[in-house]
């Protein structure tokens, strides 16, 4: 029983770091209209932000986190302007260009990849983050790195809603993410919209990438495998939906857990594509998949 | 009208727009061809034509969404051809698009808040609120409720209420009375006059002409892209070009004109 519980914290934990990546790929989609590919590369070099200002800067957690969000949103809006922003246009207006937007994102993911291989090496770096001792409930220990990860990534979401439920500017973007013409229409400047959600999707990512750092090493291709899971999130949750991609992101987790922890450990990356055909066989929109319509 | 009789109508009201020679499309379709109007300040303005002869499109390139090949338009003083639609908002002309498009998963209150975004002022926002549930009761008692569940007739007052929000000087709006039950429509357009009396420019784009020009002061009819006739509201209600194309006739008139 404690075992179960155990695998049920871990799963939920890395769940909410893969709910973090699928927010942010999420957030973009249903910004720009855009799958982006390169996600996975924005969590990494956003881990590598945190571990410079932890480890050369020696910044305490909380401001090494609440820096690397930073910095990385600022990162991910330059790519939006200097790169995306042409191809959005290039497909006419801020709609999918096809084929051309799926391409550059990878071929951003590998520029990105070999420019933090460049700079960092491709040595797995140790995070060290000196959480303290874990906390006992009972029968049960909480390290306090996964303590750590769910506080923080709660937190995130918690602020998110609220910039997008409650603020001028959160409805300007929900505007944009429905209709553009009708944003422009009311006034918003959708392009400045459009930046930041891109910029906010990369900050989730990179607040990611800072919180599962301390648990695994942060190294140059730590991007690959958390932007499938992240992917698969988001399309169990249903793609676009950003309450569906958090579901997704646990679910997801906590799948893999109890598969690495009852089934077998050598399998681990399988059972979230088990999830993903089993949801997709059931309801192909996703479990709290809407009509792109309703998307705002 | 003469062109002396025009320039005198035009001093005494001022004009608030001014498009001269407006030539665009889609792509390299070419939807405009020419296209010139003045709008006095304070007046509602009929915009007429039949389907597919550039009325949309020529609000588009006014509101910035299309961006125009040629020719200019001049807005309270300043040229706003080729600015970004969101800055032409801030100027203070604002477009209702055709077909209602509200945002289905917010509020009513939500959607009209979103028409007050230039505005930085939460109490000036608060202000535009009350004003446009003045103008409609009905979205006040439906305020909290999600705009994808409300009638065709409340999603155009939460469309023209959108509009208002940002205090405009002008709005522009696309058929305001498609698709509506009758009675729908005489509410929105009793409304559109009393928006008019207190102080706001109009232009109205319609398929239901008579009314248009019964409400409107001035008219005009566009025909492949350019301005075809135009003059005071209650001439071209009378007048026989208008009447055959656009009105139909009376069914009295109808029958003469078979029996001929």
């Amino acid at each position: 029983m404690d075992y179960l519980i155990d695998l049920v914290i871990i799963g939920l934990s890395v769940g909410m770091v893969y709910a973090l990546v699928a927010l942010g790929i999420s957030l973009i989609y249903s910004g720009l209209d855009i799958v982006h590919f390169a996600h996975g590369e924005i969590y990494m070099i956003g881990a590598f932000i945190g571990l410079v200002l932890f480890q050369r800067l020696a910044l305490p957690y909380i401001p090494t986190l609440l820096l690397a969000i930073i910095l990385t949103g600022l990162l991910g809006i330059v790519l939006e302007r200097l790169f995306y922003r042409r191809l959005t246009r290039a497909g006419g207006g801020y709609t999918v260009a096809g084929m051309g937007m799926i391409i550059a994102g990878f071929g951003m993911s590998i520029v990105l990849q070999n420019v933090a291989f460049l700079i960092w090496g491709a040595k797995p770096l140790p995070f060290p983050v000196p959480f303290g001792r874990p906390i006992e409930l009972g029968n049960l220990t909480l390290p306090m790195s996964y303590v750590w990860i769910v506080a923080a990534a709660l937190l995130l979401m918690f602020s998110l809603n609220l910039l997008l439920r409650k603020t001028r500017l959160g409805l300007a973007m929900r505007a944009v993410a429905y209709n553009k013409d009708i944003a422009y229409l009311s006034g918003v400047n959708v392009p400045l919209m459009i930046s930041l959600i891109f910029g906010i999707g990369c900050a989730l990512g990179a607040a990611a990438g800072v919180l599962i750092g301390p648990i695994n090493y942060v190294q140059v291709l730590m991007g690959i495998g958390v932007l499938i899971k992240a992917f698969a999130a988001a399309v169990v949750g249903g793609f676009g939906s950003l309450p569906g991609a958090i579901l997704g992101g646990l679910l997801v987790g906590v799948v893999e857990s109890l598969g690495a922890g009852f089934v077998s450990g050598t399998y681990k990356d399988v059972y979230a594509f088990i999830l993903l055909i089993v949801v997709l066989l059931l309801k192909p929109s996703g479990l709290l998949g809407v009509e792109a319509k309703l998307k705002a | 009208m003469s062109l002396s009789a025009r320039l005198g109508y035009e001093k005494r009201q001022g004009r608030v727009l001014e498009i001269n020679d407006l030539i665009g499309g889609y792509g390299s379709v070419q939807i405009l061809n020419g296209a010139s109007l003045r709008i006095g300040r304070g007046q509602i303005v009929a915009l007429l034509g039949g389907n597919g002869t550039g009325k949309s499109t020529l609000l588009k390139a006014i509101s910035g969404l299309l961006r125009p090949w040629s020719g200019s338009i001049v807005f309270d003083g300043s040229r706003i051809d080729g600015l970004r639609p969101d800055r032409i908002v801030r100027r203070g002309l604002v477009q209702v698009t055709q077909g209602k498009e509200a945002f289905p998963g917010m509020t009513v209150e939500e959607n009209l808040s979103l028409g007050a975004h230039v505005e930085r002022d939460r109490a000036k926002r608060a202000a535009s609120l009350e004003r446009v549930y003045s103008y409609f009761p009905m979205l006040k008692e439906k305020r909290g409720q999600f705009s994808g569940t409300l009638s065709g007739g409340q999603l155009q007052m939460v469309c023209i209420g959108r509009g208002l929000m940002s205090n405009p000087k002008m709005i522009m709006l696309d058929e305001p009375s498609a698709a509506l039950a009758p009675q729908v429509v005489l509410d929105i357009f009793r409304t559109i006059h009393r928006i008019s009396r207190d102080g706001m420019t109009v232009l109205l784009v319609e398929q239901n002409v008579r009314m248009a020009l019964l409400l409107a002061q001035y008219g005009y009819v566009i025909r492949d892209g350019s301005i075809h006739i135009e003059g005071p509201a209650d001439q071209l209600l009378h007048d026989d070009n208008v009447r055959l194309a656009y009105l139909g006739g009376t069914v009295a008139n109808r029958e003469a004109t078979l029996r001929r």
